[in-house]
């Protein structure tokens, strides 16, 4: 796309003021009986005419310069490698403890504190990403759309060590960041980063649903389960084989993420250490080419008329001086 | 005879030259211009889905109403302003994100305040006072200006003795509480938990009166109260809490007591004039480009160089034309 753009469009109604050269000469009048005393010359006439266009573009091509006149910087799109992401963040008030289920004290770093330090800086690594945030607890919340403005990404990740809220609802959750990706993008390379420090149970209405809105979407799913030491695991069972899932809901709520049929893989980690090294993890994983589209910068076309106009009127400036009287009557008005 | 040097139009046309350089030099001036950094946090409880605004002949409901004059604020707001995002339901605000430049991340911004959805609130309690408290602390530890827009109503109602303290210092922060909704009680939507709408909120479903703490004055005065067993009295409180209006003297009061200023929403228009009267602007330093001066000026110099002799032999002849100036009497004027 070539547009021609406009910062200030006001300085080019002046342009008639262009005009004038062709009414009036910058040059002195010379009073003279008859110009018929004078013999037709073409050279006469030719400079004549120059000068008369070297005034027009003076005028013309200072305003013109003075309207800033710009080429709109083409959008290319290329290719690189990263993916679409929406980050689905948990909310729930257990995220501002400690991996060892305290409450922070002193130098120590809450999980969501952690997660915000680390998600930033996946997100500044992978700057041709485009990411959108979605938190959770127990509503679902769009915090921002998938974009490729980071500073937008980073601000909503800055504000995930806050205060959070009551519980986990991990099932609308999932439904929310599924929601934020566009159909027509299915043959992007898609995941939902869910980061969460505790599980849920998945309303048994709610599961084929989100069974069937993964596998339409084909959406890949990592989930960074923020371990509180002493807590269940993911592979722990419960006690007593008490296989329902209240009695061991991270169990089955990963027995339930691998029946998706989508690519899926959980990080089990206890530390911030552990969470970098997941993150690192997926980064790998999640390397397909992505079509971005990447602005390329406006070409400033003023400095060009400026050049113009300043060639046109040190030709007139010349003229001025090169201007000489036909005797002492051609007094200067 | 050599040139006349002293001919005004060589030295306009210098002048046109000297302009020219200095327009392709392309010089830049830091000024200091004011933008605003401000937090809206906007209330998702029940109440704002009442449908009492109207847009395009069409009634819109309060949340609707708010995107819609955030939207046209942000488009007001003078380059680097800064806007958060946060929600308000329960007693609780929460922060979607900090705030993000207004001209730069404009799509996401807009795209995040499209997205604000009652399905978004967490709980369906609505403490308005306690969200507002909760709100100021916010925007303070931010650094911005706050708005927060609420139609005010308590859900439970308060108890009697009246909305919990401020312990903040009031007038510390600015900002402006935005009433929102109209003036008029209106029905308010209903929705089952799927989100479907089913109709409105009927007079028994929803509590009228608060049963914590001291009972009101002339309380024993109610049919079957009894000081121990009904201090409320025996029957269940009516009123019209199942329907809603702006509740204007409430958020005034709330207004004077935080130090914000209120205000009625209308519409962005009105929200900007009325948020730039209590705005912090922030001086921010951003760069003039003082080139498009001087190409005009180049431009007008070249321009007075052809045409100034003869406009001003056509201004001699305006004035000798004059009747007034052909026959001065000086004499007679005062």
């Amino acid at each position: 796309m070539t547009a021609l753009g406009f910062d200030h469009i006001e300085a080019l109604f002046l342009a008639p003021l262009a005009m004038i050269p062709f009414l009036r000469s910058v040059l002195r009048d010379t009073p003279i009986p008859s110009l018929l005393s004078a013999p037709a010359d073409s050279l006469s006439a030719l400079v004549a005419n120059i000068l008369k266009l070297s005034g027009v573009i003076a005028i013309g091509a200072s305003l013109f310069g003075a309207a800033g006149p710009h080429i709109a910087g083409a959008e290319q799109e290329r290719f690189a490698e990263g993916a679409q992401l929406v980050m689905l963040i948990d909310r729930s008030g257990s995220m501002n403890e400690t991996f060892a289920g305290r409450t922070p004290s002193g130098g120590e770093e809450s999980k969501a504190a952690a997660a915000k330090r680390i998600l930033k800086r996946f997100v500044e690594a992978r700057r041709h990403d485009l990411v959108g945030v979605a938190a959770f607890s127990t509503a679902p919340m769009l915090v921002t759309p998938i974009t490729d403005h980071i500073d937008a990404t980073q601000a909503a990740i800055d504000a995930i060590d806050r205060p959070g809220l009551d519980y986990t609802n991990i099932a609308r959750g999932l439904a929310m960041a599924l929601s934020m990706f566009k159909t027509s993008d299915a043959d992007l390379s898609r995941a939902v980063l869910l980061i969460s420090d505790g599980a849920g149970v998945i309303d048994p209405k709610l599961r084929d649903d989100l069974k069937a809105e993964f596998r339409k979407t084909n959406v890949s799913l990592y989930w960074l389960f923020l371990r509180t030491e002493g807590s269940r695991g993911i592979a722990d069972r419960a006690a007593e084989d008490d296989e329902s899932p209240q009695a061991a809901p991270e169990r089955h709520l990963d027995l339930f993420f691998r029946s998706l049929g989508v690519p899926y893989r959980a990080f089990e980690v206890e530390s911030a250490e552990a969470t970098e090294e997941a993150l690192k993890q997926i980064d790998r994983l999640e390397r397909h080419p992505v079509l971005y589209v990447e602005k390329m910068p406006r070409t400033d076309l003023s400095a060009w008329a400026f050049a113009l106009a300043f060639v046109a009127t040190s030709l007139l400036v010349v003229a001025k001086l090169a201007q000489v009287g036909l005797g002492v009557e051609g007094r200067a008005r | 005879m050599r040139p006349d040097l002293r001919d005004p139009r060589l030295a306009l046309l210098s002048l046109a030259m000297l302009s020219l350089i200095a327009a392709f030099l392309a010089p830049k001036i830091a000024v200091r211009r004011p933008s605003f950094d401000l937090l809206a946090v906007v209330d998702i409880t029940g109440s704002m889905n009442v449908r009492d605004y109207s847009a395009g002949g069409r009634p819109i409901s309060r949340l609707d109403a708010v995107k819609a004059a955030l939207r046209a604020l942000l488009a007001e707001l003078p380059c680097p302003s800064h806007v958060g995002l946060g929600i308000f339901s329960e007693r609780k605000t929460f922060l979607l994100f900090e705030p993000i430049d207004v001209c730069v991340d404009f799509a996401p911004l807009e795209a995040s305040i499209e997205a604000l959805d009652w399905r978004m609130a967490w709980e369906g309690d609505s403490r308005v006072s306690a969200g507002l408290f909760s709100a100021i602390d916010m925007a303070r530890q931010l650094k911005s200006d706050l708005l927060f827009f609420t139609d005010g109503q308590e859900a439970p109602p308060l108890p009697a003795r009246g909305a919990p303290t401020f312990d903040g210092r009031a007038g510390e922060l600015r900002g402006l509480l935005v009433g929102v909704g109209g003036y008029e009680l209106s029905p308010i939507p209903k929705f089952d938990d799927r989100g479907r709408e089913i109709g409105f909120l009927g007079v028994e479903e929803v509590p009228h009166e608060s049963r914590f703490g001291l009972p009101p004055e002339g309380a024993e005065r109610r049919e079957g109260y009894n000081a121990r067993n009904a201090p409320f009295g025996a029957a269940a409180a009516v009123g019209v809490e199942h329907l809603s209006s702006v509740k204007e003297d409430y958020l005034r009061s709330l207004a004077e007591k935080t130090g914000l200023a209120y205000a009625h929403l209308e519409d962005g228009k009105r929200l900007w004039t009325d948020y730039a009267a209590v705005a912090a602007a922030r001086m921010r330093e951003a760069a003039f480009d003082l080139s498009p001066f001087f190409g005009a000026a180049a431009a007008l110099f070249t321009f007075f160089a052809a045409a100034g002799p003869s406009l001003a032999l056509a201004l001699v002849q305006l004035r000798r034309a004059a009747p007034f100036n052909r026959h001065p009497q000086p004499g007679r004027s005062k």
